[in-house]
């Protein structure tokens, strides 16, 4: 299995939340503007690729029997370590995610990818497998809460950028830059339903491209046939 | 037939990989706990400083009568209090400080803890103009504090006035627990 195949599952063919459809609950809650996206993204990033490493280099000695709490102590651990250090040193982050951090434990990518991948696979090809799946997360939130934040808030970029001091802020305060003017956003994409349209319309629209492109290949694999 | 071994082994590896979890996370622990406390108290000073400002505050003991949304009342120095209440609001608890002065007049709130819905109940704690406009209706308010609907005079933030009225309650209490201070 190389690189090049692991990024395109990890970020199309095999996306974890357009194609696997899984993580779907934290998908929904937080992706209402690109500072929790990103910090989500990639909390989830770093929970995964180091449980993929951890699982994958003891897979050997974990009993199949016991398998499934192993991998929930592995993960809880991980997932606590992240959530101390986000309220020690970006706390901004840590209340806008709030109970999303902590839920990360029962979040089935990384308990699927435990069991579907790094609990087969070697070492460095779970390390490969966890970024591209967290890349691929992390995408799809930010896709989402662009379009939510744009539609619904009118701004993009809210808490992140534009920030008093600085163009990048980490502490939550950033303005964003208004495209819309206040008042004039549908505010319903903000809320919970608005997440629930945005996905399947980019569910729609994935599925659109990966049909698209399979005939292509069909069709050029016939040409080459005949 | 299975054999102990057979499942005292799988046990002990479960023990052994939760304790090497166990002492990271002390020791991740060790590393945080400070540094989380320090912010959660500046935190709270800066919401205290943001209500009613003073030089320094002073913890009053409060009665076992104090009324269960009470958490935590101060005096500042100069005259007035600090309260901090938890209210219900539609997501879960709202805890805010309130500030109240020797008259007993409102001098302003400060919503630190609450998980109200994005783009309608969270506006009462969100930095932005329309968030500040919601909470400076408080300033100045005395007796009982109520939202338009209830026959008060507070603007709710969205019809269903869920987090305005929890709001408006915890102002009113904090007003309240002051006058039996006062």
């Amino acid at each position: 299995m190389n690189a090049k195949k692991q990024l395109t599952e990890g970020l199309i063919t095999n996306n974890p939340v357009l194609v696997q459809q899984i993580g779907l609950c934290a998908t929904m809650a937080i992706s209402t503007s690109l500072f929790n996206g990103i910090g989500m993204g990639l909390s989830v990033l770093i929970i995964l690729t180091c449980c993929n490493v951890v699982i994958s280099a003891i897979r050997k000695i974990i009993p199949g029997q016991v398998r499934l709490a192993i991998f929930v102590v592995v993960i809880a651990g991980f997932v606590t370590i992240v959530d101390l250090l986000l309220q020690a040193f970006i706390p901004a982050l840590s209340s806008a995610l709030g109970v999303f951090i902590p839920l990360i434990v029962v979040n089935c990518i990384i308990i699927g990818r435990a069991e579907a991948f790094s609990s087969k696979e070697g070492v460095f090809l779970s390390f490969r497998d966890g970024v591209f799946q967290g890349l691929g997360y992390t995408c799809v939130l930010v896709l989402m809460c662009l379009v939510r934040e744009l539609l619904g808030s009118g701004t993009i970029g809210g808490g992140l950028l534009n920030g008093a001091s600085s163009f990048i802020t980490l502490d939550g305060t950033g303005a964003g830059f208004r495209i819309i003017p206040e008042g004039f956003g549908a505010g319903a994409l903000v809320l919970p339903f608005g997440g629930f349209l945005t996905l399947g319309c980019l569910m729609a629209v994935m599925q659109y491209a990966l049909r698209k492109s399979n005939e292509k290949k069909a069709r050029k694999e016939k040409e080459v046939k005949e | 037939m299975k054999k102990v071994i057979d499942f005292v082994k799988p046990a002990a590896i479960l023990l052994l990989v939760a304790a090497v979890v166990a002492l990271v996370l002390g020791m991740v622990d060790s590393v945080t706990r400070d540094r989380i406390a320090e912010i959660a108290e500046q935190t709270k000073t800066n919401a205290m400083q943001a209500v009613l400002p003073a030089a320094s505050y002073e913890q009053i003991e409060l009665g076992a009568e104090t009324p269960a949304d009470i958490n935590e009342a101060y005096a500042a120095e100069g005259g007035g209090w600090v309260v901090q209440v938890t209210e219900t609001g539609s997501q879960g608890a709202v805890t805010l400080m309130v500030g109240v002065d020797a008259d007993l007049a409102c001098t302003g709130i400060s919503v630190t803890k609450s998980s109200e819905t994005a783009g309608l109940g969270a506006i009462a704690s969100q930095q932005s103009d329309a968030g500040e406009a919601f909470r400076s209706q408080f300033v100045g308010q005395t007796g009982t504090v109520a939202v338009t609907k209830d026959g008060g005079i507070i603007n709710a933030l969205t019809g269903a006035t869920i987090t305005s009225r929890a709001i408006s309650t915890g102002v009113t209490s904090a007003i309240a627990l002051c006058e039996t201070l006062g």
